[in-house]
């Protein structure tokens, strides 16, 4: 990691724990930030499996939505306090997640999207045709917000401090994986996986746990998700859900810890933002992921970081390699 | 001591037989040859000796141990690792990323930081080492793959083509590295450079359309006249 990666994630942690306060006197924005918190978890998680791993999991928003289900089902059924039900639901669907995506797991690429295409579409499915769970189509509102010590709930101003902590420890969580033996074998593992193999890498075993971290995220921000919209349904863990997340990932620049905090910033309030131009939402987005895709590869940072290196007259091949400490 | 023992190895793929009822050995501190025309299915016998490919019979012993169906990650942990036709570096990361890479198997009961920097000079890398592997010249490539294997303390290296694409001089420099390199571990070589072959090898192979048709020093070998009728062509190739 550069020192501009790690001026830019001090920055980036500090301005995400101000802003809960600095925004208390306004509802509205106050909201935007939260979500922009959730999708800021999202999209750190996100990356470590497409940007570091180079696996494209579209059945993210699917995972996510198994916890929050299941989140909703243990604290309504058994009353059992949210700081119970996320974990156990966040790790369930993590397994669930894991299990589903076990065969898938073997291939590599387009393939492993396409298959992650298949199992998204599966529990977009499953939620609506399992009401007892899910309430089906209707989706379940008036979720209560968590539970905090005293009897209170933990709402407003409180709650968005608190998915800034949670938004935060993921990105730090993120960049300590990185560092490790663990992160070592996932960048080998994207850019050669028959080589990484052949040095001894257990490619298998390395994209399961990277799936399984993965989705933990995935589950964690599903199940605040639930907890701070107050509604879920089918359509809030859709597809198009998994795409913007990949969105926010490869616009600010995947396989670096900044690109997705940058491209998250810039991306997720513009829906919220622009809500009397909500037809559109997913034309901007759609033509979004076409244009990233053909022009920026390597997403706002990885361009900015590719500037600087033709500056100082180096030959880069990708931004990832300059992240990894090249 | 027998260290790599095939036995009856048949590989076929569709109809069509790559590998027919091949059987051989490599001992301890041998340097095995492989020689044969194109697409007489050495490049299949490494692929199914190193775990890229299962065989459809036949048995595969490393050091006493059964290796068939063993993955290429699980016997480069019983030491025995391969190299590859087209050369294969993580080319976007650099040099010394690389190398690291290697180490992630032994972690700490891998090879120590001295021994790792003495073996970057003996192959002359050490003044790339950050820059990214990509960038470097196809013969730097070669030998940033043959120490990344032997960070690995391999028992016995597969190496497909080491000179294959090399300039003469080139050649020269690796058949050097090579004899060199047979005092730590053992090797197969699959090589279409003669020369490879009688300055390294001490028992040579010849594979012809899937089946082991000879199997000697290379003196012999070379002189053989099935194998200079099916593969070298003429006697003076040898």
């Amino acid at each position: 990691m550069n020192s501009m990666s790690k001026i830019g994630i001090a920055a980036a942690t500090l301005v995400a724990l101000a802003l809960p306060f600095l925004l208390a006197g306004n509802r509205f924005l106050g909201f935007v930030l939260g979500m922009t918190l959730i999708s800021l978890l999202w999209a750190s998680g996100m990356n470590l499996l497409s940007g570091f791993v180079g696996l494209m999991p579209l059945m993210f928003a699917g995972i996510a939505g198994i916890a929050g289900y299941a989140m909703v089902y243990f604290t309504r059924t058994y009353a059992w306090s949210f700081w119970l039900a996320m974990p156990v639901a966040s790790l369930l669907a993590a397994l669930i997640g894991v299990a589903l995506g076990l065969p898938a797991l073997r291939l590599k690429g387009f393939y492993f999207t396409l298959c992650s295409l298949v199992i998204q579409s599966v529990l977009t499915l499953a939620f609506i045709f399992f009401p007892t769970f899910t309430n089906g189509d209707t989706g379940i509102n008036e979720i209560a917000p968590p539970d905090w010590f005293g009897g209170g709930a933990l709402t407003g101003t409180r709650l968005d401090f608190a998915l800034a902590v949670v938004a935060v420890a993921g990105i730090f969580f993120g960049a300590w994986l990185m560092r490790t033996h663990l992160g070592h074998k996932f960048v080998a593992v994207r850019e050669d996986d028959v080589l990484a193999e052949s040095i001894g890498i257990d490619v298998v075993r390395t994209r399961i746990t990277a799936f399984f971290i993965v989705s933990l995220y995935a589950g964690i921000g599903g199940c605040f998700y639930a907890v701070y919209v107050g509604f879920i349904s089918p359509r809030a863990f859709d597809v198009l859900v998994s795409l913007n997340i990949w969105l926010f990932v490869t616009f600010g620049g995947r396989g670096t810890i900044l690109g997705p905090i940058i491209g998250t910033a810039i991306l997720a309030p513009i829906p919220f933002l622009l809500q009397d131009l909500q037809a559109f939402k997913d034309i901007l987005s759609g033509t979004l992921i076409i244009l990233v895709t053909l022009l920026m590869p390597g997403g706002i940072y990885g361009a900015w970081l590719t500037l600087l290196a033709r500056r100082r007259g180096r030959e880069v091949k990708t931004i990832q390699a300059r992240e990894q400490g090249v | 001591m027998k260290l790599l023992e095939v036995n009856g190895i048949c590989k076929s793929f569709g109809g069509v037989a790559a590998l027919s009822n091949v059987t051989g050995y490599s001992l301890e501190g041998e340097t095995l040859g492989m020689i044969g025309p194109n697409g007489s299915g050495k490049t299949t016998f490494v692929n199914v000796v190193s775990g890229h490919l299962r065989s459809n019979s036949g048995t595969l012993t490393f050091a006493g141990v059964n290796i068939a169906g063993m993955r290429p990650h699980q016997l480069a942990a019983v030491g025995l690792c391969r190299t590859y036709q087209a050369v294969r570096v993580f080319s976007a990361l650099s040099v010394r990323k690389n190398i690291d890479d290697a180490r992630l198997l032994l972690e700490s009961r891998g090879l120590e930081a001295a021994e790792i920097r003495e073996l970057t000079e003996w192959l002359r890398l050490d003044r790339r080492l950050d820059e990214p592997a990509g960038s470097l010249t196809l013969f730097e490539q070669r030998r940033l793959e043959l120490l990344m294997r032997l960070v690995l303390k391999p028992r016995l290296i597969m190496l497909d083509e080491p000179v294959g694409g090399l300039a003469v001089a080139e050649v020269n420099e690796m058949i050097t590295l090579l004899q060199q390199l047979k005092a730590r571990c053992s090797l197969f070589v699959i090589e279409h450079t003669m020369r490879v072959i009688r300055e390294l090898a001490d028992r040579v192979m010849v594979l012809i359309a899937g089946e082991k048709v000879a199997d000697g020093p290379p003196a012999e070998i070379l002189q053989n006249q099935r194998v200079i009728d099916e593969y070298l062509g003429t006697a003076a190739h040898a």
